[in-house]
C-alpha cells in the first residue's frame, strides 16, 4: 500500500486504533477502580458471591425459600463453582469474582480477534481493532468487571463458536466435542446461552444434516443428564429456583427502547455485520457467525424485554456482531469477496481505505464513555462532551432507557464511606438482619437473609407464601431491613412497613440504601 | 432412525439448499404470522387488540416469509 491514499489510510486507522485503544484504557481503570470496592456496586453481585460461599461448602445454592435463611439462587453454578476456590483462599469478598469477569472479558476480545484474523483473510489491523470494538461496547463495559455470570457466559459461547466454525466443516471430532462442551459450560453458567446453542445447530444443520443430529443427541444427553442430577441433589428445587422462577413478564416498550439503543450504538458495525449476512445468504454460504448474530440479536433483544432483564442480554450479538463486521472490513480492504463481476470493478478498495478505518473512529465516538473530572477532565472538555449520567460521568448511551444498567461510574470516597457505614450499622446491631444486598450482610459476617428478586418472582409464580418470613418480620426479629429497589413480595414490603420505621436514608453508588428499624425501637 | 444408519449415510450427505431453506422460512412466516393474528381470535377473553408484543412478532414473522421467498428462486446452491 503506497501513496497518498496508503499514507491516509494508516493515518485513519492509528486514528482508530488510539480512539478505540482510549476506550479500553477507561475500562480498564473503571475496572481497577471497582475491583477494589469491597460492596455491591450492581445490584444481585452479594448475592453471587453468595451462591460461590455455599459451593465452596459444597451446597447448593436451589433451596427452599420457605424457611430461614429464605434464599435461593437463580442462576445455573458454573460461573460460582469456578470462583468458589477464591472463597477458600481469600473467603467471601466481590474482587476475585469481578476479576473474573474482566478476565473473560478480554478472553471474548481475543477470540473476536482470533477469529477475524483467521477467517478475514489473516488482516494483522482489522482483527485487533475488532476485538477492541467488543470492549468499547457501553454494554460490554457495564458487565465485564461485575461479580455477575453473565460475561462468563459469553466468553463460553464465544471460545465454542470459534472453535466450531473451524472444526464443524473439517470433520474434527474432537474440536466439535470441545466446542459444544464449551457450549454446555455457556448453558450452566446462564439460561440464556441456550439461544447460542440452537444457532450452532441450525448452521450445523444446514451444512451436514445428518452430522449435526447426531452431535445434537450427545450434547443433549450431556446437558439433561447435568439437568437431572442438579435437579435430584437439589430435591427439585434446582427446576422451581432455576426455570420456573425464571419466567418474567415481558415489557415491550423496554425491548424496543434497548433494540434502538444497541442500534445507535452499535449502527457502524452492525451495518457491515448486517452486509456480509446478506452475502452470505444469496451469493455465498451462511457461516456460523451470520446465524449466531441473527439468532441472538432478535431471540436475545426479544429476551431483553423481560422484567429484570436489560442491556447485557445484547452483548452475545455484539461479539457476533464484531466478528462478522471484522470479517466484512479486511475482505473488503483485500476486495476478497464472491460478488458478481460489476460490483468488482467499482472502486471499492481506494474507498475502503478511508470508509474502513473511519467506520472503527465513528464506532469509537457513538460508544464513548469517560469521567468528566480529574485527569479528564481537559479531554472532556476538548471533546465537547459534558456530564450527563452522574454529576462526573458521560456516557453516550445516557440513563434515559428501561433496562439499560445505570452503572459505568467511578465510586468515590463517598460511596465507600457509605458502605462502612451500613456495615457499622449492621455491626452495631445484634440478630439476623433483612437487605436487599447480600454484600454488606456478608461483609458483616452475618447470615444472607432472602434473595428480594427470587422471592418476588416466585411469588408472581405462586410458588412462595412466605409465612415464616412474614411472621419474623411481624415479630421485629430483625435487628434491621436495609431496602434500596424494594423488589421484595407485597405482601412482604406491607409486612415491613407495618411493623419496620425508617431511621435514615444513606447513599450510595447513586442509590438510596434505606435503613429501618422495628416499630418497638422507634427512635434508634 | 438408529445411529448406525446414521453414521452409514454420513458419506453421502448433502447440505440443506438456498430454496429448501427459502422454503422452510417462508412457511415458518406465513404460519407463525397467522398464529399470532389467531391469538386474538382463540383467546376470546383478551382485550385491546393486537398488542405491541404482537406486532412486534408479526413484523418478525413477515420478514421471515418475504426473505423465504427471495431465497427460493436461489435454486440448489447450498445455504
Amino acid at each position: 500500500m503506497k501513496g497518498a491514499r496508503g499514507r491516509v489510510h494508516i493515518a485513519l486507522m492509528l486514528g482508530a486504533t488510539v480512539a478505540l485503544g482510549f476506550a479500553f484504557l477507561v475500562y480498564l481503570l473503571y475496572a481497577a477502580n471497582l475491583i477494589a470496592f469491597p460492596y455491591d456496586y450492581d445490584q444481585g453481585e452479594g448475592f453471587e458471591l453468595h451462591d460461590s460461599v455455599l459451593f465452596s461448602r459444597f451446597q447448593l445454592p436451589y433451596r427452599d425459600t420457605e424457611i430461614y435463611p429464605f434464599y435461593a439462587s437463580n442462576y445455573p453454578p458454573l460461573f460460582h463453582i469456578i470462583a468458589a476456590p477464591f472463597v477458600w483462599l481469600f473467603g467471601p469478598a466481590h474482587w476475585y469474582g469481578r476479576l473474573l469477569g474482566f478476565l473473560a472479558s478480554l478472553v471474548s476480545a481475543c477470540a473476536i480477534a482470533y477469529a477475524v484474523y483467521r477467517d478475514g483473510g489473516r488482516h494483522r489491523w482489522i482483527a485487533p481493532l475488532s476485538g477492541l470494538a467488543f470492549l468499547s461496547s457501553n454494554f460490554v463495559y457495564h458487565i465485564g468487571p461485575l461479580y455477575r455470570q453473565h460475561t462468563m457466559m459469553v466468553t463460553f459461547e464465544t471460545l465454542a463458536m470459534v472453535a466450531l466454525a473451524a472444526s464443524f466443516p473439517r470433520r474434527d471430532r474432537r474440536g466439535v466435542a470441545i466446542a459444544l462442551l464449551l457450549l454446555i459450560a455457556a448453558g450452566y453458567t446462564k439460561q440464556l446461552a441456550a439461544i447460542s446453542a440452537a444457532a450452532a445447530f441450525a448452521w450445523m444443520f444446514l451444512r451436514a444434516p445428518l452430522r449435526a443430529i447426531r452431535w445434537l443427541l450427545a450434547f443433549a444427553a450431556v446437558g439433561i443428564v447435568i439437568f437431572l442430577w442438579l435437579n435430584l441433589a437439589s430435591g427439585g428445587q434446582w427446576w422451581l429456583q432455576a426455570i420456573v422462577a425464571n419466567v418474567n413478564a415481558f415489557i415491550p416498550e423496554q425491548a424496543t427502547g434497548l433494540f434502538v439503543l444497541w442500534f445507535k450504538l452499535h449502527g457502524l458495525l452492525l451495518l457491515p455485520a448486517a452486509l456480509l449476512l446478506t452475502c452470505e445468504l444469496y451469493v455465498d454460504r451462511l457461516s456460523l457467525y451470520g446465524i449466531w448474530f441473527v439468532f441472538s440479536a432478535i431471540l436475545g433483544g426479544l429476551a431483553s424485554g423481560a422484567w429484570g432483564a436489560g442491556d447485557s442480554y445484547f452483548v452475545t450479538s455484539i461479539a457476533a456482531a464484531c466478528i462478522l463486521s471484522g470479517i466484512f472490513l479486511s475482505r473488503l480492504l483485500a476486495m476478497d469477496f464472491r460478488l458478481p463481476r460489476s460490483i468488482g470493478k467499482a472502486p471499492l478498495p481506494s474507498l475502503a481505505l478511508v470508509i474502513v478505518p473511519l467506520l472503527y473512529l465513528g464506532y469509537a465516538r457513538a460508544t464513548l464513555k469517560l469521567p468528566t473530572d480529574g485527569p479528564f477532565a481537559p479531554l472532556a472538555a476538548a471533546l465537547g462532551v459534558e456530564a450527563n449520567t452522574r454529576e462526573n460521568f458521560y456516557d453516550s448511551a445516557s440513563f434515559l432507557v428501561g433496562g439499560y444498567a445505570r452503572i459505568g461510574y467511578f465510586l468515590s470516597d463517598a460511596d465507600w464511606a457509605a458502605g462502612a457505614e451500613i456495615v457499622r450499622l449492621i455491626d452495631a446491631s445484634a440478630g439476623p438482619v433483612l437487605s436487599e444486598e447480600a454484600g454488606f450482610t456478608i461483609a458483616a459476617g452475618r447470615d444472607v437473609v432472602t434473595n428480594p428478586t427470587q422471592l418476588r418472582n416466585l411469588h408472581l409464580a405462586g410458588q412462595f407464601e412466605g409465612a415464616q418470613l412474614i411472621d419474623m418480620i411481624k415479630r421485629g426479629d430483625f435487628a434491621i431491613v436495609i431496602l434500596r429497589a424494594q423488589f421484595y413480595p407485597p405482601p412482604v414490603l406491607e409486612a415491613i412497613g407495618a411493623n419496620y420505621k425508617l431511621s435514615r436514608t444513606i447513599h450510595m453508588n447513586g442509590f438510596d440504601y434505606s435503613i429501618l428499624y422495628p416499630v418497638a425501637l422507634k427512635g434508634s | 432412525m438408529p445411529l448406525t444408519t446414521l453414521w452409514a449415510m454420513d458419506g453421502h450427505e448433502r447440505a440443506i439448499t438456498k430454496r429448501q431453506l427459502g422454503v422452510f422460512l417462508a412457511l415458518v412466516g406465513a404460519c407463525g404470522f397467522v398464529a399470532i393474528l389467531l391469538i386474538d381470535v382463540i383467546d376470546v377473553g383478551r382485550q385491546g387488540g393486537v398488542g405491541p408484543a404482537q406486532r412486534l412478532a408479526l413484523g418478525l414473522m413477515a420478514a421471515l416469509a418475504i426473505i423465504g421467498l427471495t431465497l427460493i428462486p436461489s435454486g440448489d446452491a447450498p445455504a
